[in-house]
């Protein structure tokens, strides 16, 4: 059995992905770091989040902490930026939409990958479209991808390795117009841990069972993987044989929490501002709830000291059942602020909070009030307090619209609301301007 | 037809009656102010707006401190005002297409005299320039 055979019409599967993403954001702009090294780093300029191409020929690893990178900087040439994800998310949303215009559906799986759904054609097909869709987003946002095409998303996946690896396909590699002896030596030469889902640990227990490249873990008899491993790495045999049967991610049970965690640039050490970082937090965390179309059930708040601090190590965390599944944000900051409020140390320096939503369901059910948001419902009960959660809703919504119009801190409830960040905030060093996002950031062009 | 309506059947339109008060007779004809966004911007993906600094192009139009809508999707033709990439730079420029190969030209007010710059090699056109917003 080898890869894919099981699957030669039909659609197809297009992963996209950018080629270091931060990266190649940063590049649009200022074509200095044009053939450079150049590293992005993690929140408070922690350590290395991406690398371009000259950056991992130097040999820097992901996660490689600045301050052992910064002094050798110059003498490598290295160019470091902070994290900028108002650049980030702008550049991802403009990829997104061009790559969306290639396909009969789309999955966009994270801030740089897409899903592409191809519908049925002839395989030299496939690899025109692919090429259109990396010549569209180069030319139209800037930045280089690359795109595999195959029967199912793993196998898409695996395509997308192979075009990313071999130059000469110049970033594109449908699994179908490779010649099969190619195929095979490449599904006979590359660990299983390539193969996406399969992380190092599962890797090494499929070592033990003989299972060591990814054309072994194709040939390997379904049923039994799935008694000795799980029905998921089951699926994963099916998709390398050319079986599509992974769901889309909100399909999926992993998709099963929402979370908004940062770490602090200066210490939060008084309950007030760790009321505000809440109330920031929990902000953040109910607008990707209800952009995702979502309730919650659950309310989980979390602070904690840093790892490397002499004094007492505190990491208080409280979940808080809300009456009633709501994607309404003021019912969700309040159980945050109110919940962790009540366990944290005073005096004790919190260097990270954070809030996860879970007990995720469909919004759109039924309110019945219990919320008694707006104070006490009127006599009659449940018509009035159906009306405040309708209220809710609408402020809700209105939160969204005006900070989709002007900006994430233009709007907010209590703390959330301030217009000059609190001293907690990212520390940024590094950052290049928000070119796409603020109209004081915009790219200058020299005349 | 017992269902109540504002008096609109004769234009062919059924609309429900307001709860209090009369319909504004400007509410069949309010569609949204100008959306600038929708005349300036054709394409979210590929347009971009920067802001010029200095004076070589007051000449074209783009003044310092003006900003530009930029499209990456236009392909550069002889005679646009581009974004260009030189010397690690992003510059405007008009773009010229001789027979010798593309010239970067400056085009400052009178009389100081435009600047041309040859291209030696590759070109990097990073946009076509369509439009200046110039304070007054």
């Amino acid at each position: 059995m080898s890869l894919g055979t099981e699957a030669t019409t039909g659609h197809r599967f297009a992963l996209v992905d950018v080629n270091n993403f931060y990266v190649s954001c940063e590049r649009v702009f200022d074509p200095r770091l044009a053939d450079r090294p150049v590293v992005v780093l993690s929140n408070n300029d922690g350590c290395v989040v991406a690398r371009s191409a000259e950056a991992k020929e130097l040999g820097i690893k992901t996660g490689t902490p600045w301050f052992q990178l910064a002094p050798e900087a110059e003498r490598m040439n290295l160019v470091a930026r902070s994290s900028n994800y108002e650049l980030y998310g702008d550049m991802s949303a403009r990829v997104m939409e061009v790559i969306g215009r290639f396909g009969a559906w789309q999955e966009v799986y994270s801030i740089d990958e897409s899903f592409l759904g191809l519908p049925a054609a002839a395989e030299p097909a496939f690899a025109a479209t692919a090429r259109a869709v990396r010549e569209a987003v180069r030319r139209l946002v800037g930045v280089p991808v690359c795109v595999g095409v195959a029967p199912s998303k793993t196998l898409a996946k695996f395509a997308n390795h192979i075009a990313k690896h071999n130059g000469h396909l110049d970033g594109v590699c449908s699994l179908g117009s490779l010649p099969a002896a190619d195929l095979e030596r490449l599904a006979a030469r590359l660990p299983v841990t390539e193969v996406w889902g399969v992380g190092a640990r599962t890797g090494e227990k499929l070592a033990g069972q003989g299972i060591q490249s990814v054309a072994d873990l194709a040939a390997a008899d379904p049923a039994r993987i799935r008694k000795k491993f799980s029905v998921n790495l089951q699926r994963t045999v099916l998709e390398l044989r050319g079986t599509a049967c992974i769901a889309p991610i909100d399909e999926r049970a992993d998709a099963h929490q929402i979370m908004f965690s940062r770490s602090f640039s200066t210490p939060v050490d008084t309950v007030a501002a760790m009321a505000d970082v809440m109330t920031v937090y929990a902000q953040a965390a109910a607008s990707r709830l209800s952009a995702r179309g979502l309730q919650t059930a659950v309310v989980t708040a979390f602070a904690g000291t840093s790892r490397f601090a002499a004094g007492e190590a505190s990491n208080p965390s409280v979940s808080v059942p809300l009456p009633e599944p709501t994607d309404d944000p003021i019912a969700i900051v309040r159980a945050a602020v109110a919940g962790l409020e009540a366990r944290l140390v005073p005096g004790v320096r919190y260097v990270r909070a954070g809030v996860v939503l879970s007990g995720l369901t469909r919004a759109g059910a039924a309110r019945q009030g219990e919320f008694d948001l707006f104070g006490t419902p009127d006599d009659d009960g449940a018509p009035a307090a159906g009306r405040d959660a309708q209220a809710a809703a609408n402020l809700g919504s209105l939160l969204g619209d005006v900070k989709a119009r002007f900006g994430q801190a233009s709007i907010g409830l209590g703390a959330g609301g301030v217009q000059v960040p609190a001293d907690w905030s990212m520390k940024r060093q590094y950052s290049s301007p928000k070119y796409t996002t603020e109209w004081k950031d915009l790219p200058v062009a020299k005349a | 037809m017992t269902e109540s309506i504002d008096g609109a059947e004769s234009a062919g339109v059924l609309r429900p009656r307001p709860a209090t008060g009369f319909a504004s007779p400007a509410g069949d004809y309010y569609d949204g102010g100008i959306d600038l966004n929708r005349h300036l911007i054709p394409d979210r993906t590929s347009t971009f707006v920067m802001r010029v600094s200095g004076h070589s192009m007051a000449g074209a139009g783009a003044a310092d401190g003006d900003e530009l809508i930029v499209e990456r999707a236009r392909a550069p033709r002889d005679g646009n005002v581009v974004v260009a990439v030189l010397d690690g730079e992003l510059v405007v420029r008009r773009l010229r297409i001789e027979a010798a190969g593309p010239v970067l030209q400056t085009e400052p007010l009178p009389p100081s005299p435009p600047v041309r710059t040859r291209v030696d090699g590759e070109l990097d056109v990073w946009g076509v320039v369509t439009r200046s917003l110039h304070r007054l």
